[in-house]
């Protein structure tokens, strides 16, 4: 039965009439890391007006030919138990810290570490991005990457890339490797 | 091959019109649809919601498919032929596609909730015959601010006529008072005098201003004693009073409609009122007035649909109204001193008195004979009209008090 299922799954993909390439991706991080300005700044929306998202929003945009389907959600604690149920069919996960909020360095690292654990996760390139650059108290991003121990991870892809969602600095650089990753796996598929 | 995709789309084609199909699907919206808005933001309830539907639209086509015995490897060439592409089955197969494609699926439950409230809304509308008005297109915020625009607006006019009311009532008192206390004098009307306390300029002669005042001085204060003691009476039931009183002579009702019917008009067109347009009688002076507050809100109501910008003109209006009140009021207090010497005068003068304050140095100097009735120009008998002006001062600060609450409890509100 649940071979079955699956197999109208891709049925149903297959109805789509679309032609060009979809990838998923979702959006996530603790609270205020700047994920939602992210977004709106990658489809290049008004990011002065964002408060603290309570569900999750979701963006269409194209990068490169392909049409990246970003899901941001809410990063508030009571919310992270969610994350769970947006993991699936995802294509790649970009995972936002505010550089300049030290304090929550290990709260994020341990968020971080409990979604490369997910099943659904498995293989899945990341790019992590080094946010909030702008300000005068951020840490490098390599600084925040030997924090993360990122160096550890061996069975995918990852990239860490200092940028600031506000000013849009280091967010194309971000989505070129995505691009580029995104459709190696694919052709590696 | 392809004669297989065609059948097997054209069966499921068919299957997703039927009532199969149908029913338990639009159910499902139906119940589930409420919580979807078109905010930007999704609500976590949303993707919850569409995992139910994915696997109720899952189960059904299964069960479709084993029933009417199509194979899997079918349905996939069959959705891979041209012919599923077509916009027309696309269509079809939305309701499919919303079970794999979020965004889809949102908007299908977007547009059923709109429709569901289209339908309340039209059910409403059938039962009562209208929408109420809290139920107009989006416009809550905005019938909030109207709302109390109009309470503020309408509590200035209530303000506005209980004034008048109040000054008709102790104005015919004190007509009253003075046909029966003071007999002796010719003509009983009250001219100039704005205020409540003019009755005592009556008991001069009108024709001679200087002896009039040299000479009754005594006889005024006398009178004015009186009258007071009336006035405040009348004040404590002005409603009752409130009317113009039959009691009148014609004569005393050309006289004080004059002053009272710009008094009170002048603020509410908000424009000043020329003598002439200013009607006879007093009740007509009332009926006038009535019929100034009446457009003013007959105006006012359609607003509640109109622009911004009308509605700021309706505010700058209240505010003028306002001002012109507290500016009558002042003006009032400070025609008390000078009236009280003046003596009455061809009803054309007193009119001109308190409609606006340019009229008022040009026709009461004319009238008066240099008895000034400007606002600053305090004349003879200035002792009398201070003790009076004292009185009617605590009374004037009593009543602007009560205004000044009510007005903050209708702004509060």
């Amino acid at each position: 039965m649940g071979e079955n299922q699956k197999g109208l799954f891709s049925v149903i993909e297959k109805l789509k009439g679309t032609t060009e390439l979809e990838f998923r991706i979702v959006l996530l991080g603790l609270d205020n890391a700047g994920k939602t300005t992210l977004l709106k700044q990658l489809a290049s929306e008004d990011v002065n007006t964002i408060t603290p998202t309570q569900g999750f929003n979701i963006k269409s945009v194209t990068s490169h030919g392909m049409k990246l389907n970003v899901w941001d959600i809410g990063g508030q604690r009571k919310i992270r138990t969610f994350w769970k149920k947006y993991l699936e069919n995802t294509d790649l996960l970009i995972y936002v810290i505010d550089s300049a909020d030290k304090k929550r360095f290990e709260e994020t690292g341990v968020e971080l570490a409990e979604l490369i654990e997910e099943e659904n996760l498995k293989g899945v390139p990341i790019l992590i991005f080094a946010n909030k650059q702008d300000l005068a108290t951020a840490s490098p991003a390599a600084e925040i990457a030997e924090g993360l121990n990122l160096h550890t991870y061996r069975d995918r892809e990852w990239q860490i890339q200092a940028c600031s969602a506000v000013s849009s600095e280091g967010v194309q650089d971000g989505m070129n490797w995505i691009s580029n990753n995104i459709a190696n796996k694919r052709k590696v598929e | 091959m392809a004669d297989d995709s065609e059948w097997v789309l054209e069966s499921i084609a068919g299957y997703l019109g039927s009532p199969e199909w149908v029913i338990p699907v639009t159910d499902f919206m139906e119940n589930k649809c409420t919580v979807f808005d078109d905010e930007d933001e999704n609500k976590l309830t949303y993707t919850e919601i569409h995992q139910q539907y994915k696997e109720l639209a899952e189960k059904l086509l299964d069960n479709y498919m084993q029933e009417v015995g199509i194979n899997e490897q079918q349905f996939v060439e069959a959705c891979a032929s041209p012919f599923a592409k077509s916009k027309t089955l696309q269509g079809v197969l939305q309701p499919v596609l919303a079970s794999d494609d979020f965004q889809m699926f949102r908007s299908l439950m977007v547009q059923k909730n709109m429709e569901l409230q289209l339908q309340a809304l039209r059910v409403i509308k059938e039962r009562n015959g209208a929408l109420p008005e809290c139920l107009m297109d989006g416009e809550d915020v905005m019938g909030e601010l109207e709302q109390q625009e109009m309470k503020i607006l309408q509590e200035v006019l209530r303000r506005s006529k209980e004034e008048y009311d109040m000054e008709m009532a102790r104005r015919t008192l004190l007509e009253e008072e003075v046909g029966t206390t003071s007999s002796s004098c010719s003509i009983p009307s009250v001219p100039n005098g704005t205020g409540p306390h003019q009755a005592p300029p009556l008991a001069p002669a009108p024709t001679a201003n200087s002896a009039g005042k040299t000479s009754s001085t005594a006889a005024k204060k006398e009178e004015k004693r009186l009258v007071l003691g009336k006035g405040d009476k009348d004040q404590k039931s002005p409603a009752k009073t409130g009317g113009a009183s039959p009691v009148k002579p014609p004569a005393e009702r050309g006289g004080s409609d004059g002053k009272t019917l710009p008094a009170v008009r002048a603020p509410v067109t908000g424009a000043p009122v020329s003598p002439k347009e200013k009607s006879n009688s007093n009740s007509q002076a009332a009926e006038n007035w009535l019929e100034e507050a009446q457009k003013e809100a007959g105006i006012s109501k359609p607003f509640t649909e109109l622009s911004a910008s009308q509605q700021e003109q309706l505010q700058q209006r209240a505010l003028y109204l306002r001002q012109q009140r507290d500016k009558l009021q002042a003006l009032k207090k400070e025609q008390q001193r000078p009236k009280q010497g003046q003596p009455e005068e061809a009803p054309a003068a007193p009119t001109a008195a308190p409609s606006t304050q340019e009229n008022v140095p040009k026709k009461a100097v004319s009238a008066s004979n240099g008895n000034s009735s400007q606002p600053g120009g305090a004349p003879q008998g200035d002792q009398k009209p201070k003790e009076i002006s004292v009185e009617e001062r605590k009374k004037l600060q009593k009543r602007k008090h009560l205004a000044e609450k009510l007005k903050e409890e209708v702004i509060k509100k």
